[in-house]
């Protein structure tokens, strides 16, 4: 076709062109062989919207409509995006629009009013934090929380996973697990009292979940003061903005808002074997176990198993660990190791390179018999044996299988369930954030999804723009002996800068506390990982003794500022601690050095 | 829900941090989506809702609210004073303050009565009273709050609180 020169026809043209544009919510003015086109038109169909495209190539008049574009929008190019009404231009940015969230309002309309402008799926440690930030500054805010009970039937209140069956119960138990220590050690201190030293486990547990349900009541408490519709129901995605509710008695409401943040935080994974879910418990069980657990195997080597092993027989339990391969994954080796071989040496047998088959039930009972069988990864040895409880603990899965994610677009790693966002944890769909253990390669503690989720609020409605900072993050491992460490791991910092770039400083040290006890000689251990293309500056610190949480706080807070050895080397230690041996430590691990400590 | 509210009587607050009435949120505890068909579980339910028998105690002192609507029945329509102990299972100060409530009451030889509301069953009402910590223990007439106090206090003080309530 000719292109067209009279004015009737170019005005017809003009109309045309705008009819399309105001009739069409989403509207692609394209050319189908497009690559930048097709990519425009994959985007909305990612974030569920009907997108109207017009192939210019595939029409007789297609190159008279561009040029009335060209006239009417200053853009010759395809694509050529509106979005009710509003030119956006290209494909770069329409994708640019994407990501600072225009699209999505312009997609919202103007006049669409959602019933929140917050809401936050999951009340957990992050969910929690957020949505009370959020409140504060003023916005309208739902928080959901709801517990699938496990499949033996226990289930909890508000409050997340940290409270209820982590770090809460788990510390409490710990702490149970010191006291038994601590009276043993006290008879050599002089101490006299009965021999006969008994540990009731209803009673221990009974104060644990009452100082629990405290926590649940002070949550809600402080939800209703910070004005926050809390309810008690299981959120899921049925729309991009929309969300369907559906309470213990099966009755669904519905709720739309402006953004969404989602905390739903993991569940212990079970093992895919007969008798798991009918017979083992998990941690979200053995806090509030009624009876104890006596006999038991724990399945697993991550932090939770060790920990809940840990604490187990320190109760005077028989306990044996199954491992498939090695302790800790993910955190530094040597220390994992250090950490295992104490929890052994105090008893704790460890049945390394095995993993189960089946567990079956013997006798019913408060604890039962159960045989566990399991084979060996490494030959065609067969395990058989009897406990009276099996705690699984083989890791944990992310809860975003069955929020309705697909219907609001939002990206999920299908391997792990984990869900990647950027670095203000932002989704790939602009209006959904996410934070706490569900997302993908980042800490899974309560404080990180904490400092996230106010973070995220302060920067969404008050203009902040601190990001949560997932490096130098400190954490503690409450295995028997402790475990506290602060960034790289030795693996870890070999792989980053290179044998060559890195000094180890290393030390074992004997608490002062053990010395009269006469125990752990020489268990103890510290070290710390320097960069030696920047001023030594300490990249990894690890300490395995007592009270490590403590002692790890303070110089997390050091490394935060960036604190070298030649710093720490001018800290005045205080005597007599176990903290005060990074003020003095000398030898270095390539040195081959001798570390065992004596005296002062 | 909101039936339940209208038929409550107007009442005024008169006490600081007490919330007007709002549409109930749900429970604190998070339950079941589906009662479970699993075989039966080996372990009980984790702080199951227990929902203790009513106190069958020779006077009848004290009774616990079982709903909403019996809270408005029996506490808010109530013809005698009430005084309503908001406790919790896991509240350690909650089981000494209770019994001696119970006492003090029993005193006052049926001129006043005493409603036991569980804060885990009843999440709704103890928000809706704006109940922070426990024990709350607060003192109605004709649907009216007219005193209340939080944590414990001892027996000559519970009897004038009592006392106060039913005008002597
Ligand atoms: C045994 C154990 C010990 C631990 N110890 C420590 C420790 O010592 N220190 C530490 O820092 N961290 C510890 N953690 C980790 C810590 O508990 C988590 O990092 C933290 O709870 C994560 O917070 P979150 O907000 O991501 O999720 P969570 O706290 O798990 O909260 C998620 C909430 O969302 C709810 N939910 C899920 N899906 C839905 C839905 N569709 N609708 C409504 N509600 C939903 C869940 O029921 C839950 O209540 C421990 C964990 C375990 C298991």
């Amino acid at each position: 076709m000719p292109p067209i020169e009279n004015d009737t026809g170019r005005a017809e043209l003009k109309t045309r062109i705008q009819q399309l544009i105001d009739s069409n919510p989403v509207l692609v003015f394209s050319k189908s062989y497009c690559p930048f086109c097709v990519k425009v038109k994959d985007l909305f169909k990612e974030l569920n919207v009907i997108c109207n495209a017009v192939e210019l190539d595939l029409m007789a008049d297609g190159s008279n409509l561009q040029d009335m574009l060209m006239e009417m929008t200053g853009q010759k190019t395809v694509p050529n995006v509106f979005i009710n009404k509003t030119h956006i231009g290209g494909c770069d940015k329409t994708l640019q629009a994407h990501r600072d969230g225009l699209l999505q309002q312009l997609l919202g309309g103007e006049n669409e009013t959602y019933d929140y402008d917050l809401i936050v799926i999951g009340g957990g440690s992050g969910g929690l934090a957020c949505s009370k930030e959020a409140a504060l500054l003023g916005k309208k805010v739902m928080v959901l929380d709801y517990v699938v009970p496990t499949p033996l039937g226990t289930t909890w209140g508000l409050g997340g996973t940290c409270v209820n069956v982590g770090c809460i119960p788990k510390k409490l138990m710990h702490q149970t697990a010191v006291l038994g220590t601590a009276m043993q050690d006290a008879r050599k201190f002089g101490w006299e009292f009965s021999e006969a030293v008994k540990h009731n486990w209803e009673t221990m547990k009974t104060a644990v979940n009452n100082y629990i349900g405290s926590l649940n009541w002070g949550y809600r408490v402080a939800l209703r003061d910070k004005n926050v519709n809390y309810v008690n129901a299981y959120a899921e995605f049925i729309e991009p903005h929309k969300i369907k509710a559906t309470n213990r008695r099966g009755k669904e409401v519905f709720h739309t808002a402006a953004r969404f943040v989602l905390a739903t935080g993991e569940r212990p994974r079970y093992l895919g074997i007969p008798g798991d879910k009918e017979y083992c418990i998990t941690s979200d069980d053995l806090f509030s176990l009624p009876h104890c657990p006596g006999k038991t195997l724990v399945i697993g080597a991550s932090y939770v198993a060790l920990e809940c092993g840990g604490f187990l027989a320190g109760l005077g339990l028989d306990v044996t660990v199954m491992v498939r391969s090695i302790l800790l994954r993910g955190f530094d080796q040597d220390m994992a190791n250090r950490a295992g071989e104490h929890m052994e040496e105090h008893g704790v047998k460890f049945l390394r390179k095995f993993v189960p088959v089946k567990v079956e039930e013997l006798e019913k009972g408060t604890p039962g018999r159960l045989k566990v069988t399991a084979k060996s990864t490494d030959s065609d040895e067969i395990f058989e044996g009897e406990f009276n409880t099996v705690l699984i603990a083989v890791g944990r899965d992310a809860c975003t299988g069955k929020i309705g994610l697909d219907k609001a677009g939002v990206h999920v790693n299908a391997k792990n369930g984990k869900i990647p966002v950027n670095d203000e944890e932002q989704t790939n769909v602009p209006h959904i954030y996410a934070i706490g253990d569900i997302l993908e390669g980042k800490w899974e503690l309560t404080p990180v999804a904490i400092q996230a989720g106010k973070l995220l609020a302060r920067r969404l409605y008050k203009g902040g723009t601190l990001k949560c900072d997932y490096v130098n993050v400190p954490t503690t491992v409450f295995t028997p002996l402790e475990y506290g460490c602060c960034g790289l791991s030795e693996e870890k910092a070999l792989e980053l800068y290179g044998q060559d770039n890195i000094e180890i400083y290393h030390s074992l040290f004997w608490p002062l506390e053990f010395t009269v006890p006469n125990r752990d000689n020489n268990k103890c251990y510290s070290k710390i990982i320097c960069n030696k293309l920047d001023s030594e500056r300490v990249v990894g610190f690890h300490y395995l003794g007592p009270n490590a949480g403590e002692v790890t706080q303070g110089y997390g807070a050091a490394m935060k500022c960036g604190i070298t050895k030649e710093q720490l080397d001018n800290t005045v230690g205080i005597h007599p601690t176990c903290a005060e041996i990074f003020t003095t430590m000398e030898v270095t691990k390539s040195s081959g050095g001798d570390i065992s400590q004596a005296g002062c | 829900m909101a039936h339940r509210l209208l038929v409550r009587r107007i009442w005024t607050v008169s006490v600081r941090d007490v919330r007007c009435p709002r549409a109930p949120s749900s429970a604190l505890y998070s339950t079941s989506l589906c009662s479970s068909a699993s075989p039966q579980p080996l372990l009980s339910p984790r702080r199951s809702l227990t929902r203790a028998l009513p106190v069958t105690s020779r006077r009848q002192v004290s009774f616990n609210v079982q709903d909403q609507e019996d809270f408005t029945e029996r506490v808010i329509n109530s013809e005698l004073p009430v005084v309503i102990d908001f406790h919790a299972q896991w509240c350690g100060p909650c089981k000494i303050l209770g019994p001696r409530l119970e006492k003090a009451i029993g005193k006052q030889k049926g001129r006043v009565t005493m409603a036991k509301v569980d804060i885990d069953e009843h999440t709704d009402l103890a928000i809706e009273y704006g109940v922070s910590a426990v024990p709350t223990v607060i003192a109605m007439r004709g649907g009216d709050v007219i005193d209340q106090f939080v944590g414990i206090k001892d027996e000559d003080q519970l009897d004038s609180f009592v006392k106060k309530l039913i005008g002597q």
